[in-house]
């Protein structure tokens, strides 16, 4: 019986392998077609950061001439130092250098204060018999899907009340709130899968909880750490909900000075400024992208998978 | 341990109800249902709820696209690092700057419209920004670019899954491009299309940041969307009650929107799991 089986296969793969060949061939034409759509999308994709660079790098009577694709005529910097230096958002006209530094500093407080958080609870939940963990996760769960605006204002009462609110702080602990039910449950799909067995050893090895996540359990999460590293750096860098309701006047990031600077536009907008403005804002997260962009896919993928 | 995580849920939940229950501070019991009375008599909550559905359905268009590219890339095997690298990049950009960016092409005076004027297209109209009815198309737009290489990436992975042996077998019999597509491989991924779904349905309701910067809500109130109106409540407004009655109401948006694409994912993982 088997034997019939794997002989009708076989006849099969000789059989289909003449068809093969002369689809091969057939499809040349049909994929010459598809790599040129491909190219057609990929330019839709590159157009508006090409016109995005070569409008930073034009003077203004230029762009009035009102050819969007043309390279520039003379090629300058002027936008980009002055959107750097001394750029206006509202009435501080420090350029965008000030909004650079409070997302820096931003940035560096929320990434430890979301990941120390949620590699933590991951692990708990994921190996130690934690009470009502299948609840606990269920309701992770549900939280990762509520919208922001809901738990606004309670946040915004609650940072307040420990006197964190409109500072740094206040910014990085809300960063941690939000960014805790999906992070738990990326590291703790991933804990899940460590053997139960190391776990026992490591108990009987009186281990402590601490002991056993420093010793083992770190040192074996170097590459969902990483992930988890770009996939903040990169939303926390982006976002500017939280950083305008949280950030204090002082302490706004880059993308809130960006808005601030496109749409409170005071006299005659300068485009050329705006995006080198822009550029600048979206230079980081993707040198990130293109350097490090299997993992930033890896995160986007495990951010989604969640859902 | 169990205090650590008790606390944190504990935060939690008090974060929820304590929100769902802001407009309980308004004392006036007889009266309790006013906020949300007043909300459904706002013409700008209407309008919002309308663009809400609009953007909806104008963001699936990133889920086919998506699609497309991801079923054009997974045949074509040259050149796959490179057009998955090139897709995915706006979405390593924030949306304020993809809102500004856009905002730039379409500028009437200096940008796409000019230029195409310019080179002889004197008929084309890209003025989408400064007209109300029109200005929504041009936030899908940008949505669009924004996040269709992201469906890619996962449609990708969907596609990746699928059994090798089905292309020989659908070959074999003679089965034509287009039929395997249609009647196997999109009902096979379903799970992914769903997935696909569930993101894009939060990212839609979610929908602030590019509207602030491609926008502002403008011109008039033709591009509110209910995260925008709740924000313009809060902080222009400053009304508490009548922000947070917006904000309930996002929330059975979500729930709406939600738990049934919920069940159909879960129901769809239990037959494959059973199959």
């Amino acid at each position: 019986m088997t034997d019939i089986a794997s002989a009708a296969t076989v006849g099969a793969t000789i059989d289909s392998r003449p068809i093969v060949r002369r689809r091969r061939k057939r499809i040349t034409g049909r994929s010459l077609a598809v790599l040129a759509f491909l190219t057609i999308c990929a330019l839709f994709f590159c157009v508006p950061l090409y016109v995005v660079l070569t409008t930073s790098l034009k003077t203004m009577d230029e762009i009035r001439q009102g050819n969007i694709f043309a390279l520039p005529q003379d090629w300058t910097l002027e936008a980009w130092r002055f959107a750097w230096f001394e750029a206006c958002s509202g009435i501080n006209c420090n350029g965008l250098r000030v909004g650079f530094w409070n997302s820096v500093l931003i940035l560096v407080p929320s990434l430890l204060l979301s990941i120390a958080l949620s590699v933590v609870t991951g692990y708990a939940l994921a190996l130690w018999e934690v009470r009502w963990a299948g609840t606990f996760l269920f309701l992770l769960f549900l939280c990762a899907f509520v919208p922001f605006q809901i738990i606004m204002y309670p946040l915004i009462a609650m940072t307040r009340s420990i006197g964190v609110y409109g500072t740094i702080w206040g910014v990085a602990v809300v960063h941690a709130v939000l960014a805790m039910p999906v992070l738990t449950l990326i590291f703790r799909n991933y804990y899940k899968d460590i053997p139960q067995e190391i776990m026992s050893a490591a108990v009987m090895d009186s281990g402590s909880f601490w002991r056993i996540f420093g010793e083992i359990i770190l040192p074996m999460s170097g590459n969902i750490l990483i992930v988890v590293l770009i996939l903040q750096l990169t939303s926390i860098w982006n976002d500017y909900l939280i950083g305008v309701t949280f950030g204090g006047f002082n302490t706004q990031p880059m993308t809130v000075n960006l808005a601030n600077m496109v749409t409170v536009s005071t006299g005659t907008a300068s485009y050329n400024v705006d995006m080198a403005a822009a550029l600048l804002t979206a230079i980081p997260p993707l040198l990130i992208y293109f350097f490090v962009g299997k993992f930033f896919v890896a995160g986007i993928t495990a951010g989604a998978i969640k859902g | 341990m169990v205090a650590f995580i008790g606390s944190i849920l504990w935060t939690i939940i008090l974060s929820l109800t304590r929100s769902r229950r802001v407009p309980d501070y308004e004392i006036d019991w007889t009266e309790w249902s006013r906020q949300y009375e007043r909300l459904f008599s706002d013409d700008g909550w209407t309008i919002a709820l309308w663009n809400l559905v609009t953007l909806g359905i104008g963001s699936g268009l990133a889920i086919v696209f998506g699609f497309v590219l991801a079923a054009m890339i997974d045949r074509e095997k040259r050149g796959e690092s490179l057009f998955r690298t090139v897709f995915l990049y706006p979405l390593a950009v924030s949306l304020i700057v993809t809102g500004v960016a856009w905002r730039w092409i379409l500028n009437p005076d200096m940008g796409l419209e000019a230029t195409l004027q310019r080179m002889g297209f004197e008929g084309v109209s890209f003025n989408w920004l400064a007209q109300g009815d029109t200005a929504m198309y041009a936030i899908i737009l940008a949505s669009v670019w924004q996040s269709s290489g992201f469906y890619m990436a996962l449609m990708i992975a969907g596609l990746k899954s699928i059994n090798g042996e089905i292309w020989s077998a659908a070959r074999l019999d003679g089965v034509s491009l287009w039929r395997l597509y249609v009647e196997i491989i999109i009902p096979m991924m379903k799970f992914t299309f769903l997935t696909c779904a569930i993101l894009l349905s939060l990212g839609v309701i979610k929908a602030f940041d590019i509207v602030l910067a491609m926008t502002n809500g403008g011109p008039g109130q033709s591009t509110w969307v209910p995260a925008y109106f709740v924000i313009n409540a809060l902080s222009q407004k400053q009304n508490l009650g009548y922000a947070s009655a917006a904000a309930v109401m996002m929330l059975v948006i979500t729930a709406a929107v939600f738990l049934p694409l919920v069940l159909l994912t879960a129901w769809q993982a239990r037959r494959r799991n059973a199959a």
